[in-house]
């Protein structure tokens, strides 16, 4: 789930960025999503560092 | 009266299996094998030697995870019996091969068997997922590999949910307890993954991943297998049937996840990047206004001056009209009534003068 919400940010700034290459791009709307990125880009840096994996070890006995 | 115990044949045999199963169960004893044999592809006798006895031995051919040949050092765990013939025999748990040559042996047989079944050919093999969350791991929770691959795991990425499967990746049970955590992940299909772990050993050590049932339990199971077993130059059995190899735990851990550390450095790049992007375009929509502003200026500059040659045309015909210049030629300028007796101005270029008409005469 963790792992999901920060795919789907990296994909928002993969395509916001993309925006910049594109035909897209108007030079009045550039400042604004720029800004957007690196607060979106300063987001994910802040998630991944807070991300921990949940490890679980089972109960089964495989000796048997 | 004789109070002396008298057995049959039978039940004497019978407690005598008594005595030898509850000294000897499960008794582990090693040596080199002699005088195989395999009836019906169901029976293997052979004997066990060293250099001054030798047992004959029995096992059923299920049993046997590793090919046997003569001259092989085995380790056998077996239970001592007498047979109703009198024979005295071992009949065979497990047996595992032992020492260099004859591991070396039993997994050359043994590659030769799996591979020309197919086992490892590179069509069976498998990608790991795109994004991997669920991962299944097969290790023993205290082995030093285990601690590597979670380490390497932890710093790497985040948000996974691994799922550990606690076996013994070394010694005579190791094979059968992997088997079950793998027929554990593949029935309840909640990992995308299973990393089978194990770090660096002895050939002994890692003997159990050339394992006939497990790397056939590797080949068959439904979700792909990383196996990460041992140091960079031990490839098992176990290996050659995985869909991916790593080559150590770490490495294996390494192959799973994303490197966090990657990716910011990577956003930070995009964004790096996009910042440079608008730079230049800022520039470039500068530079672009400035040539259409010294577009325009030059523009202007033609357009006055085609006016001002245009206005200087006029200019000229204008001052051909002007009444001054033709006069200038010599030319008078006569207004007045045209009759006779009429007096008339007249104007040439000096003067202005009256005169009387004295005759009008209509001119041919």
């Amino acid at each position: 789930m963790a792992n999901k919400k920060i795919n789907a940010k990296i994909d928002e700034l993969k395509a916001g960025v993309d925006w910049f290459y594109s035909d897209d791009f108007e030079l009045d709307q550039a400042s604004a999503k720029y800004k957007e990125l690196t607060t979106l880009a300063k987001d994910i840096e802040k998630d991944l560092a807070e991300l921990k994996n949940e490890i679980k070890v089972i109960d089964e006995d495989f000796s048997k | 009266m004789n109070s002396e115990l008298v057995y049959s044949v039978t039940d004497f045999q019978a407690v005598c299996n008594q005595i030898l199963d509850s000294a000897f169960s499960g008794v582990v004893i090693e040596g080199e094998v002699a005088s195989f044999k395999v009836n019906q592809n169901k029976f293997i006798f052979f004997d066990l030697k060293d250099d001054e006895s030798s047992i004959g031995c029995f096992m059923m051919a299920f049993a046997l995870r590793f090919p046997l040949e003569d001259g092989m050092k085995v380790r056998i765990r077996a239970i001592p019996k007498l047979t109703k013939w009198g024979k005295f025999s071992l009949t065979v748990q497990s047996v595992m091969p032992v020492g260099e040559g004859s591991i070396k042996k039993s997994l050359e047989l043994l590659k030769k068997k799996l591979t020309a079944e197919g086992l490892f050919a590179p069509e069976r093999k498998r990608r790991l997922p795109e994004e991997i969350e669920k991962i299944g791991v097969i290790s023993s929770t205290q082995a030093a590999g285990y601690a590597d691959f979670c380490k390497i795991m932890n710093e790497r990425w985040g948000g996974l949910s691994v799922t550990v499967a606690h076996t013994q990746v070394q010694g005579a049970v190791a094979a059968d307890q992997i088997i079950r955590a793998l027929q554990y992940f593949n029935e309840r299909s909640e990992v995308q993954v299973i990393a089978l772990i194990r770090g660096g050993g002895s050939a002994d050590d890692l003997a159990v991943f050339n394992d006939e049932k497990l790397v056939r339990a590797i080949a068959a199971s439904k979700i792909p297998v990383i196996t990460g077993i041992g140091h960079e130059i031990d490839t098992s059995l176990c290996d050659l049937a995985a869909d991916v190899v790593a080559s150590t735990p770490s490495n294996a851990a390494q192959m799973l996840t994303r490197d966090r550390k990657e990716v910011v450095a990577a956003l930070r790049g995009d964004v790096g990047r996009i910042n440079n992007l608008l730079n230049t375009k800022i520039d470039d929509f500068a530079k672009e206004t400035r040539e259409l502003v010294a577009d325009a200026k030059r523009e202007i500059v033609v357009k006055i001056a085609t006016f001002e040659q245009e206005i200087a045309g006029i200019v000229k015909v204008l001052d051909q009209l002007n009444p001054e210049k033709v006069l200038a030629r010599g030319y008078a300028l006569m207004s007045g009534k045209i009759e006779v007796g009429s007096v008339v101005n007249i104007t040439t270029l000096k003067n202005e003068i009256k005169a009387e008409i004295k005759e009008v005469a209509k001119r041919n």
